[in-house]
């Protein structure tokens, strides 16, 4: 039941500003942020599942996961496949856990 | 129309998709797989892992219902934590609306339910082409991403929670989703203010970050935002030609 009420949410969010409320009628200055949507929301996304809850620290505070992903952008500006980055930072994980 | 022609053309939207959608269905394959892992490790169960797939769609959202389920909070608190983790799709829909627009009512009402962190993704990358402009084109590439995209979720997922009780305790799936997302992203830093926004983004996000579930990251987004909005600005001032003639 939780999950449904919860589903029902998420598909408002989804839908509101597609059929209820067109986006086309906000204000001009947020259409124009719009734009700009993808690579902010797509680098809060990585950092959020970099740091969790531990704060900016976590940023400098290197660890397997920070060395991860660094290998995974480096596979990504290199090769344009979304994939192959995905299994280059699996992998480097997998190879530390082995060594340590 | 030829009959040859017509056909070329709506193989081309869906077999686009498919082009696009086979790299990021491997790539979130580990993460689908980490939900129903987690499912069957927190006591909600394999089903209700499963379930969440089909009826959420979105990743961290699941991950944050499962996890707060498990740990016995009340419906209140999964609904407002997850609403918060899932309000980023508020924004996406409306950065799609111009798709949307002019489509059938049963699309726009039913497709919706699509929108979510890879779609789009795919779409801006897409659309930046202006490869998607045609409706029925949109339409059908909408409809082979998101559903491919939605079928292969929830097997991912189901298959995780299968093999739960074998897979060790290994961190190596958590880097998944994280690496997907920054795959997603590296393509999209060819501008300045895209550049400028992640930054942004990204040392909001860490700064927000000890803030109650989802608004550390949404923090990030608005401030990702607000700051690639205002950087055309600043550049068009600094690389003003009358100004370099001189």
């Amino acid at each position: 039941m939780i999950l449904l009420v919860t589903a029902a949410a998420t598909y408002g969010l989804r839908v509101v500003l597609i059929t209820l409320v067109p986006a086309h009628r906000l204000p001009a200055v947020m259409r124009r942020g719009l734009s700009h949507l993808a690579p902010a929301a797509l680098a809060a996304l990585v950092v959020t599942a970099l740091v969790g809850s531990r704060g900016a620290t976590a940023l400098v505070v290197l660890g397997p996961m920070h060395l991860a992903l660094a290998v995974a952008a480096l596979v990504a500006w290199r090769f344009r496949n979304p994939a192959l980055p995905v299994l280059a930072a699996v992998a480097v994980m997998t190879v530390l856990e082995v060594l340590s | 129309m030829d009959i040859t022609l017509r056909h070329t053309r709506r193989a081309d939207g869906v077999m686009d998709a498919v082009r696009d959608l086979a790299p990021v269905v491997l790539g979130l394959a580990p993460f689908a797989m980490l939900i129903g892992v987690t499912a069957v490790r927190s006591g909600v169960g394999a089903g209700t892992g499963v379930l969440s797939s089909a009826l959420l769609y979105g990743g961290s959202g699941q991950l944050t219902a499962i996890t707060l389920m498990g740990g016995g909070a009340g419906a209140g608190a999964v609904l407002a934590a997850v609403t918060l983790v899932n309000a980023r799709f508020l924004l996406y829909a409306a950065a799609l609306e111009p798709h949307f627009r002019g489509q059938p009512r049963w699309f726009r009402w039913a497709a919706a339910h699509f929108v979510v962190d890879p779609t789009y993704a795919m779409v801006t990358r897409r659309g930046a082409l202006g490869d998607l402009d045609d409706p029925a084109r949109f339409r059908r590439y909408w409809l082979t991403a998101g559903g491919v995209l939605a079928v292969a979720w929830v097997a991912m997922t189901a298959l995780g929670g299968l093999l739960a009780p074998v897979l060790s305790a290994s961190s190596a799936l958590d880097v998944a989703a994280p690496a997907m997302f920054l795959a997603m992203l590296v393509p999209q830093l060819r501008a300045r203010p895209a550049v400028v926004g992640a930054g942004t983004a990204g040392v909001t996000a860490a700064l927000a970050s000890p803030l109650p579930s989802g608004l550390g990251l949404l923090c990030g987004i608005a401030a990702g935002v607000v700051a690639a909005t205002v950087t055309p600005l600043t550049r068009t001032r600094t690389t003003d030609p009358s100004r370099r003639a001189s």
